[in-house]
């Protein structure tokens, strides 16, 4: 059934959306963790509307920021990638157990990912703040200043700066948790294979990183109802794109 | 009494996230151009830096017409 995947050379800009496709066949095949994972990512979601819903330029970027720290919320679901792609499947037991492990170079980079979500949270609060000709205090207000200015680029600004700051965060974290799952290499290592999967394929992993951003965005839209499959789905795609650009299995993958 | 939070204002979040944050982020990126240029790949991070910002910058246009289209709708 799952066949294992030969380290290939070819990647095209196609891949992502196989990755995807092999995400959705993990996600299909072991239902019930993706959708646990799923479900606290909504909930998470909701909670920060009940928290900073009234002081939107700051829920603006506590959701972009969530999506930075969101692959380490996925870790249990590589395990789940990992147990698939070896023939057996994993139970929320064995997830809980990879949690539990309390992994020092997961919490440690969860702990670097939540420091670029926050200084991304102080930028995008400042850019909305400094930047739109009145207070923004809620999504109607996002929508009237931001999003329907028709002077300035505001919007689409706020788009770019956006991306230069997430350019180097996905860069440095496409590949890293699912390595760090599956090897016993250190965070340093892994970091440096994830960027160099991206200085390899730069065409590709931008393909990539809008794809996640389109998915993500969709799940939002849905009022985080969506997240409850995009969520599993990106966490189980990313150990597929790892499997095709990470170093080659018994390789070290170090410099 | 204005916004605030952890007792600053918006604007003084403000000032320091354009000046730390921009900052941050951008002396992060030459360290990993730093890092790749000994590979010869700096050149190819900047290329992904380049797409990654400006399909985000088209995906903000794009977003804006069609929320625009169906406001008025």
């Amino acid at each position: 059934m799952h066949h294992k995947q030969a380290v290939s050379a070819t990647v095209t800009l196609a891949s992502p959306l196989v990755w995807l496709a092999c995400g959705w066949r993990d996600l299909r095949h072991a239902p019930l963790p993706g959708l646990l994972h799923g479900l606290i990512a909504s909930l998470f979601g909701a909670f920060l509307f009940a928290v900073a819903g009234e002081r939107f330029w700051l829920l603006a970027g506590a959701f972009s920021g969530f999506m930075l720290v969101a692959p380490v919320v996925a870790t249990g679901l590589y395990g789940v990638s990992r147990g698939l792609e070896q023939g057996r499947q994993v139970g929320l037991r064995e997830v809980l157990a990879l949690w539990r492990s309390r992994d020092a170079r997961l919490v440690g980079f969860g702990l670097l990912l939540g420091l670029a979500g926050t200084a991304w949270v102080l930028t995008s609060a400042s850019l909305l703040v400094l930047l739109a000709p009145a207070p923004i205090n809620g999504p109607a207000d996002f929508l009237r200043l931001v999003v329907l200015a028709d002077s300035p680029f505001l919007f689409e600004l706020w788009m770019l700066i956006g991306g230069l700051l997430a350019a180097p965060v996905f860069a440095s974290s496409v590949l890293t948790l699912p390595m760090l799952v599956d090897r016993d290499c250190s965070l340093g290592i892994a970091v440096r294979a994830s960027w160099r999967a991206v200085a390899d394929y730069p065409l590709v992993m931008a393909f990539w990183a809008i794809l996640i951003v389109l998915l993500v965005t969709l799940g939002l839209l849905t009022w985080l109802i969506g997240l409850l499959v995009v969520v599993p789905l990106l966490g189980h795609a990313s150990w597929h794109a790892y499997r095709a650009l990470g170093p080659a299995a018994g390789s070290q993958g170090g410099l | 009494m204005e916004d605030t939070l952890f007792g600053l204002s918006e604007d003084q979040i403000a000032n320091f996230g354009l000046t730390f944050g921009v900052t941050a982020f951008i002396l992060f990126m030459l360290f990993i151009v730093f890092n790749l240029a000994r590979e010869s790949k700096a050149g190819k991070f900047g290329t992904f830096v380049l797409f990654v910002v400006l399909a985000f910058g088209m995906l903000g246009f794009i977003a804006k017409n069609v929320i625009q289209w169906f406001i008025h709708i």
